[in-house]
C-alpha cells in the first residue's frame, strides 16, 4: 500500500463516505489526507454543504414562481372529482 | 374534518408545495403532478391526520414520498449509461499525478438571505445541467435521502456503478459551482 492517497482517490473516498461507512483502512487514509490537504478538505466540506442545502426544508424562496393558475385549477378539479365520487 | 379542507390546502399551501417540489424535481410539470398527487393522497388519508403537526408539515411529509416516486418514474425512461461515460470531464479536474488541476476554493459562508438564495439558485442551476442518469441518482440520494442500496435495486445497477455515478455527479456539481462564481477568488 502506498503511504498516501492522491487527491483524486481522496475525492472518491470522501464521496463514498457520504453514502456508507468506510472500511477502517479507507477511513484512516481519508483522515490523513484531509488533515494535510486544503483542497480536498474543502471538497469534503462542500459535499456536506450541498447535501444540507438540498435536503433542508426551509430552503424555499418565496420569490420563485408558485403554482401556475392553470395547474391550480386542474388540481382543484381533480380534488372536486374525488370528493364527488 | 370537513371535506372542504383539500381545497383550502391547495389555496394555502399550493405555492409552497410547488416550490419545494420544483426545487427538487427541476421541472414545472413534474412538480405540479407531485402537488396534485400529494393533495389527492392527503384527501384519502385525512382521517389519519392527527392535528399534531401543522397541515403544512403534514402535507410536506406526504410530498416527500411523491417526489421520490416522481424521480423513480422519470428514471425508468432513461438509459443507464456505460461505465465510462462522462469520465473525461472528471479526469480533466485532476493532473496525471492525481493532484487537483486547479485549487479548490471555498464557497464562503453565506451571510445574508440574498447570498444564501444565490447559493441555492446556483446549486439548482448546476443540478439541472447534470446528465439525466446522474441527475436522477444524485436527486434520489441527495434530495430524496434514499439509501444507495435502494437506488441500485431500483435502477438495476451494481453498487459500484451507482457509487461511481454519484461521485461523478458530485465532482461535476462542485466544478459547476466554481464556474458559476461560487468561489472566493484569492482566498486560497
Amino acid at each position: 500500500m502506498k503511504w498516501m492517497t492522491t487527491c483524486k482517490e481522496t475525492t472518491e473516498l470522501a464521496s463514498r463516505a457520504m453514502d456508507e461507512p468506510l472500511p477502517f483502512v479507507d477511513r484512516v487514509a481519508l483522515k490523513l489526507h484531509l488533515a494535510v490537504c486544503k483542497n480536498c478538505m474543502r471538497f469534503a466540506q462542500q459535499l456536506h454543504e450541498m447535501r444540507q442545502q438540498f435536503r433542508g426544508e426551509t430552503v424555499v424562496d418565496d420569490d420563485t414562481p408558485g403554482l401556475a393558475q392553470e395547474a391550480r385549477q386542474r388540481i382543484a378539479h381533480k380534488l372536486q372529482d374525488k370528493l364527488d365520487s | 374534518m370537513d371535506t372542504l379542507d383539500a381545497q383550502t390546502w391547495l389555496e394555502e399551501h399550493g405555492d409552497y408545495l410547488f416550490r419545494v417540489a420544483r426545487r427538487q424535481l427541476h421541472s414545472d410539470e413534474l412538480a405540479e403532478d407531485a402537488v396534485q398527487e400529494t393533495l389527492l393522497a392527503a384527501l384519502t388519508a385525512q382521517t389519519r391526520y392527527s392535528g399534531d403537526a401543522s397541515p403544512r408539515t403534514w402535507l410536506t411529509g406526504i410530498l416527500k414520498h411523491k417526489i421520490v416516486d416522481q424521480i423513480r418514474r422519470s428514471m425508468r425512461e432513461v438509459e443507464i449509461p456505460r461505465d465510462h461515460e462522462g469520465m473525461e470531464a472528471v479526469d480533466s479536474l485532476f493532473k496525471q499525478n492525481g493532484h487537483w488541476a486547479d485549487p479548490v476554493r471555498p464557497w464562503g459562508n453565506p451571510h445574508s438571505e440574498a447570498e444564501l438564495s444565490q447559493l441555492r439558485r446556483t446549486l439548482d442551476l448546476c443540478a439541472d445541467r447534470l446528465k439525466p442518469t446522474m441527475a436522477q441518482v444524485f436527486s434520489l440520494r441527495e434530495v430524496g435521502g434514499m439509501e444507495t442500496e435502494e437506488i441500485c435495486k431500483e435502477l438495476g445497477i451494481t453498487p459500484t456503478n451507482c457509487w461511481v455515478l454519484l461521485h461523478r455527479a458530485r465532482l461535476f456539481m462542485r466544478h459547476c459551482m466554481e464556474l458559476n462564481g461560487f468561489s472566493k477568488v484569492g482566498a486560497a
